[in-house]
């Protein structure tokens, strides 16, 4: 009866290409940079072993520390700015009946944006003659603000940037999830006379989070990969200021060819995504249980 | 009275809201209607007094725009194709052939994929391309894209077919269909509206790529269009029109994606994880 779909031959050729590009992309880079990062490599001739040494100067290097600290900042202002953002700009559209439609269509189009274009777009409104930004604080009476080649300044216009491109992605999850609680539940409320903020508060919230907690631990886990906003908006400057974990690694491995240092750091990232991801789960994943209705 | 101001103001933020999404779009759009730079430096936030559409022509033609957009259709094409082709095949080893346990261990080892942080990857492929003397060339996009799609495809595409009832392919067993003819003729005409969600998604993704596409291309005429925009802007900073005119041409193909098949795009970007 199953003889035909019980056949190894069958099994190994739909298996084998799918396993082969997924070995050679994924599995073997991830060997390979653990290999190598324990190494002296500037690309030609073998790899020389030196044990932790790559390890021990990123730790002692400060501007791989700086790196991490943008990374952590990106963290930071995902979880504590955008998250609460998200929430409320979700309840706000799910509470009214006009123009739902299309709140819940614009608020997306940003991420299905290439990161390459959202940088060039934003980096005509941080223009420092032109730009929206400028225009309005002189318009006021304030000094304009030089938001992409200032220190002080470079990061914050980077998140703000990042911001405006995931948020509409991440509040038509948790729409989404608010949309799907049976209505009886927020109509028992109304009888039994709680208001907007309260029934928001104590009903909608507690139950939608489970997706609220799936958003953070996304977030984290965008917040490690962005890298690509940074490269097209500051490349990592002024002067390393607004660099992060990738884009350093990317500046010792490909711009410097010092494959070995730069794949310490790949492993770093590594090891870094892996704690913040198994903390978050062991810290909070574990007590937002999921909610049967 | 007051639940009716309650209302508007709620209409009122999410307005603003609205407004603070639109108006870059809407800054490109009229600034690649423009004049030249200095109708955008007098003139930045007003409409177009007339409009220009050479903006579009010149940009297209000198500023190599053609060249980025045709590179970023075929990449983007080829390996949401391929990524597709591959991932059913084992989506279908994995879910519907009698090897369970063995499925279990290989579906389990692909969601690895998952977990692996892309941004770690990209020295060590780099180096492995280089290797391989394929850095440089499009295929140095084409493989690692085709991959990189593989965990996402197969989880989406597994979660679909496991959904599909075993009654079918034992009537075709009956039939004397292989587990070959079962696949093309059965499952995967059933599986459509799936591949419709992955491949659009995994096309969108690769459009829209910028770190290889940056780092393993170096020569002008197989650059990509994000990477194709970032160089005309770091070159030409000034001519604002048409850098304008750039954008609008790399955001139009996602744009009419996403108005035709909206549904399906949130469901498959949602489904899998992307940054914020």
């Amino acid at each position: 009866m199953n003889k035909a779909l019980r056949n190894p031959m069958t099994y190994v050729f739909f298996m084998l290409p799918i396993l082969v590009l997924y070995v050679l992309f994924f599995i073997y880079p991830m060997i390979d940079a653990f290999a190598k990062g324990f190494t002296k490599w500037n690309g030609i001739g073998t790899p020389e072993f030196n044990g932790l040494k790559n390890f021990d100067k990123a730790f002692s290097d400060d501007k791989f520390w700086h790196s991490v600290k943008n990374n952590s900042y990106f963290i930071l202002f995902s979880v504590f700015v955008q998250v609460p953002i998200i929430v409320f700009f979700s309840l706000l559209i799910s509470n009214v009946k006009k123009l739902k439609g299309l709140y819940k269509t614009a608020v997306f189009v940003p991420s299905v944006m290439s990161t390459a274009v959202v940088g060039i777009l934003w980096s005509f409104i941080y223009e420092p003659d032109i730009g929206l930004f400028n225009i309005i604080l002189t318009k006021i009476g304030l000094d304009p603000v030089m938001w992409l080649s200032e220190s002080k300044w470079a990061m914050v216009s980077i998140l703000i940037t990042n911001a405006w491109q995931w948020m509409g992605f991440y509040i038509v999850m948790v729409l989404a999830a608010i949309l799907s609680i049976p209505k009886e539940i927020d109509e028992a409320a109304v009888i039994d006379g709680a208001n907007g903020f309260q029934r928001a508060i104590r009903i909608t919230m507690p139950l939608i989070m489970p997706i609220i907690s799936v958003v953070i631990m996304l977030s984290i886990a965008g917040a490690m990969k962005a890298a690509d906003i940074v490269i097209v908006m500051t490349k990592g400057g002024p002067g390393g200021a607004t660099d992060v974990m990738a884009t350093y690694m990317i500046k010792y491995g490909i711009t410097n060819v010092k494959y070995g240092y730069g794949n310490a750091i790949a492993v770093l990232i590594f090891v870094f995504t892996l704690i913040l991801t198994a903390l978050y789960q062991l810290l909070i994943a574990r007590r937002s249980e999921r909610i049967e209705y | 009275m007051i639940r009716s101001m309650k209302k508007s103001v709620s209409h009122i933020v999410l307005l603003v809201y609205l407004i603070a999404i639109l108006y870059p779009f809407l800054f490109v759009l009229f600034s690649s209607l423009k004049t030249d730079n200095q109708a955008i430096a007098s003139n930045p936030f007003g409409l177009p007094s007339s409009f220009h559409f050479e903006n579009f022509h010149e940009a297209w033609v000198n500023a190599n725009i053609s060249v980025y957009f045709f590179n970023s259709l075929y990449i983007a094409t080829l390996c949401s194709i391929a990524t597709i082709l591959i991932s059913s095949l084992a989506a279908f080893a994995i879910t519907r052939m009698r090897y369970s346990k063995l499925s279990k261990g290989m579906f389990q080892f692909i969601l690895i994929g998952m977990l692996i942080p892309g941004n770690a990857l990209l020295l060590p492929i780099y180096i492995l391309l280089k290797d391989t003397s394929i850095l440089g060339t499009h295929l140095a996009l084409i493989i690692p894209y085709t991959a990189g799609a593989i965990p996402f495809t197969v989880i989406i595409l597994s979660a679909f077919m496991r959904s599909i009832p075993s009654e079918l392919e034992e009537a075709s067993v009956m039939d004397g269909l292989s587990a070959k003819g079962i696949f093309a003729r059965i499952i995967l005409p059933i599986t459509i509206p799936a591949l419709v969600t992955v491949f659009i998604v995994n096309f969108i993704g690769n459009w829209n790529e910028f770190l290889m596409a940056n780092f393993f291309i170096s020569t002008d005429e197989l650059r990509t269009l994000p990477v194709g925009m970032v160089g005309f802007r770091d070159t030409y900073n000034t001519n604002y029109a048409q850098m304008s005119a750039g954008i609008v041409y790399s955001i139009v193909p996602v744009m009419i994606i996403y108005a035709v098949l909206q549904k399906q795009i949130i469901e498959g970007l949602t489904a899998g994880s992307v940054k914020g």
